[in-house]
């Protein structure tokens, strides 16, 4: 349609010319791609995920549930300690939950000392949190010795293998203030951190590996921005034929 | 130049070798090889600068639109890779794992919009600024202005993002205090642009593009190998990073790997680093689908972006500048997720304490052992990156002032040595206002320079997509459009300051959550376009010499 019968009014929807419609039909089908590309896999992964727990959250559940009902044994306090440790080794937790933690873990190395063990604990963990609050820095001898001293003991109340990370992290985490009691409140925050830290939102798209990476991570992260340099070239090229074609000059 | 910078780069080489320990540590300190590395890269900015300085008005604005398509690509890369992608991208994955990648999709699918719906057509309208399009496509002097303020505003939110960045590294570098680090870095990015205008800021881009990608690169290279990953693809190679870190990492055997602090190359179990808005991140999968919408549409609408559409001679390279600088932009892009996944690992341990996190892509560098002068590199790239973008941004914003305000509103008489002048006072003003704001430090900065996103995806991107569509958009269309996306953009921001300054506004949880500074273009944007589609349907309809135009000129 020759644009003047139409009083030069035109919109994307209702192109003029043929070069027109030809263009809008291909922004239609890029922008189509682009939209299911982006959001279409995002749903998706919102409709397959499944709250799944960590190995430490199943192992955590059913000892705390023992301790909680009174009739722990010691690979209950071993467990649910292992978890709580887990969740330390994490780089961002809240600040509260951090203290609540703290709070578990130190009861529980206190509860798994035996008699006069537990005297001998709380002064060795007293001992380090002394050196390390006078420490400026981390490879000070002194603190590294009193490091070094106390993480074969936890490693071994806690039955943590001897390349558990755990093991590193115990010593920094284990208090000697907050060994003998943990309270009611302490409890219930400390069951809502663990489910919190623990359970994640995983499905088949996550637990795909490709290239090393999981599945959704690499399509996100990676492909997706290959699929916009991609869209980008094509709408060029074409762009650049029409215009041969239609005789349009820029 | 060259008899210049060869000297200074031999005559301060013994300094850089002994400076080598002093690095070392994450904080603190003055570090002399860092320091000297950052400052020839400076005066060769500054040099480049000179060397092609703008001489009139329309190299100041567009570079006498003398730049190829690749230059041009170049330059649109450097320009959009600011702090925001070199340190705040990292930074947001590192906290929030998954959802930092909203940011990653965002920031660059946006440019496949602006390309398909924009580019083109922007360059073949043939006005130098976005306003200067707005006024004139829209017939109306008061929108010519409206706009003008607005996109001085986002780049003042731009800019502040990226004072925070150049903040945090001159502090890493020098060892000062974050005021005075963003003071004179500042200073340092005001008087390279007064200098160098558009065109030395165009030639500089190309060459800060390359030192930005270079010294982003050699320490992912580095990492990689030393980490015994596939290092000849780093941004594949550190897929295996990421899946190591969702199922947790013994301590090795051999005791090879460590930081730099001695701690092993281990983690427990860290799933929510990477699972999709995981609870621990306090994210959700609405805000992630807001934050990438809005960042798109924002990107369509930024004016700093689209303005460096005039700076190409023709449509068709306005076009394939778009490729090239997606291309060049996803360079980093594709990089900038290792950092935060190598930083997770190498920080995993309790002693190392909780870091800044927009300084995570240097402090990675230095916890993988990478050697000081490189980790200096690194910085130096950071306050490139932040270079590139605000001279960028303090051009678009000056000639907003100068041009589109001063020139086209209040005196059309001024003469071209006082349109510059005025140009050149309005960029002292932005940068004193952007230092003002960025001492307060109120987010994360890649959170800062998406409230600027938000703001341009509700108000300039409604007016430039109709405007170009669509004839019957028209002037009352547009102010009704115009008010409605400044409406949103007003609460959100309102509530936003409200928040940070401890006062609890009525809703505040409520607007806090669905109206975030950061991704209030989700709404905001897409009512614009109703209203203004609503209004100009009821109204007097566009003048026949702009369908004309329109039709003739843009769309032909």
């Amino acid at each position: 349609m020759d644009p003047q019968q139409n009083d030069y009014h035109f919109s994307f929807f209702k192109p003029t010319t043929d070069s027109a419609r030809r263009n809008r039909n291909m922004v239609l089908q890029f922008v189509l791609i682009w939209a299911v590309a982006i959001f279409g896999f995002q749903i998706l992964l919102r409709i397959l995920e499944k709250p799944t727990p960590e190995p430490a959250y199943i192992q955590f559940e059913t000892s705390w549930k023992n301790i909680e009902a009174g009739e722990p044994v010691t690979a209950d306090f071993q467990n649910a300690g292992q978890a709580a440790l887990s969740v330390l080794g994490k780089v961002a937790i809240d600040p509260e939950h951090r203290k609540v933690l703290d709070n578990a873990v130190s009861w529980m190395a206190f509860q798994l000392a035996e008699g006069a063990q537990k005297e001998i604990l709380k002064a060795a963990v007293s001992d380090f949190e002394k050196i390390a609050e006078s420490t400026q820095i981390i490879t000070d001898a002194d603190y590294v010795a009193a490091k070094n001293k106390l993480i074969p003991v936890l490693v071994d109340l806690f039955n943590l293998q001897p390349l558990d990370v755990r093991g590193k992290i115990a010593p920094l985490e284990v208090k000697a203030s907050l060994m003998e009691s943990f309270n009611a409140g302490g409890r219930e925050l400390f069951v809502e951190a663990m489910g919190l830290y623990l359970i994640h939102n995983r499905s088949v798209l996550t637990d795909f590996k490709f290239l090393g990476f999981p599945f959704h991570y690499f399509y996100t992260a990676v492909f997706l921005l290959i699929l916009f340099v991609g869209l980008c070239w094509l709408y060029c090229i074409r762009t650049d034929m029409f215009n041969k074609k239609y005789g349009i000059e820029d | 130049m060259k008899k210049i910078l060869l000297p200074l780069i031999v005559l301060s080489f013994p300094s850089l070798l002994q400076a080598a320990t002093a690095a070392t540590q994450l904080e603190g300190g003055f570090k002399v090889g860092p320091a000297i590395i950052l400052i020839t890269i400076l005066i060769l900015f500054v040099m480049v600068g000179i060397v092609f300085r703008a001489k009139d008005t329309t190299d100041f604005y567009a570079a006498g639109r003398g730049i190829s398509k690749v230059g041009s690509g170049m330059a649109i890369a450097s320009n959009w890779m600011s702090a925001a992608s070199f340190l705040g991208m990292a930074a947001l994955m590192y906290g929030s794992g998954y959802h930092g990648l909203a940011y990653v999709v965002g920031w660059t699918g946006g440019y496949v919009l602006l390309l398909i719906l924009m580019a083109g057509q922007i360059r073949k309208y043939g006005k130098y600024t976005a306003a200067d399009f707005i006024g004139d496509r829209y017939y109306s002097k008061t929108l010519r202005a409206v706009s003008a303020i607005i996109a001085i505003l986002i780049s003042i939110s731009y800019c502040v993002g990226q004072f925070g960045g150049i903040g945090l590294m001159f502090k890493w570098v020098m060892g000062i205090e974050y005021s005075w680090a963003v003071v004179i870095g500042g200073t340092v990015v005001l008087t390279y642009t007064l200098i160098s205008g558009m065109l030395g800021v165009t030639k500089n881009m190309q060459i800060q593009y390359i030192i930005i990608i270079i010294s982003f690169l050699i320490p992912l290279f580095i990492l990689t190998a030393k980490f015994d990953y596939f290092w000849l693809l780093p941004q594949i190679g550190y897929g295996s990073v990421v899946s190591d870190t969702i199922s947790g990492l013994p301590i090795n055997e051999t005791k090879e790997l460590i930081n730099s602090l001695g701690h092993d190359y281990a983690i427990v179990p860290a799933p929510e680093f990477a699972m999709p808005w995981d609870p621990p991140t306090g994210k959700t999968f609405f805000q992630w689908i807001a934050i990438a919408f809005s960042l798109m549409i924002g990107t369509a609408g930024l004016p700093h972006v689209i303005q460096r559409f005039y700076v190409v001679p023709k449509a068709r390279d306005a076009r394939w500048s778009v490729v090239w600088g997606l291309f060049f932009i996803c360079i980093l892009y594709w990089s900038a997720p290792a950092y935060a996944a190598f930083g997770k690992i190498l920080s995993a341990h309790p002693e190392v304490g909780t870091l800044a996190k927009d300084a995570i892509v240097v402090y990675t560098a230095q916890l993988g052992n990478i050697h000081p002068l490189i980790v200096g590199l690194l910085a130096a790239g950071g306050v490139s990156a932040a270079f590139s973008t605000v001279s960028g941004l303090l051009v678009a914003g000056s000639s907003a002032f100068a041009h589109d305000l001063y020139v086209k509103v209040i005196n059309p008489d001024a003469s071209p040595k006082k349109q510059l002048l005025y140009a050149r006072l309005g960029t002292v003003l932005m940068a004193i206002i952007v230092t003002l704001i960025a001492l307060k430090n109120f987010a994360l900065i890649g959170q800062l320079v998406a409230v600027a996103f938000s703001l341009a995806g509700c108000t300039i991107f409604p007016l430039v997509l109709l405007g170009i569509w669509w004839s019957g958009s028209n002037k009352s269309g547009a102010i009704a459009g115009l008010i409605t996306g400044g409406t949103i953009s007003v609460i959100a921001i309102t509530y936003f300051i409200a928040g940070k300054s401890g006062v609890t506004l009525p809703a505040h949880e409520f607007i806090s959550y669905w109206l975030e500074a950061w991704y209030f273009a989700w709404i905001g944007a897409p009512l614009a376009i109703i209203v203004h589609i609503i209004v100009s349907k009821l109204t007097k309809e566009t003048p026949l010499e702009i369908r004309k135009f329109l039709i003739e000129q843009v769309h032909s």
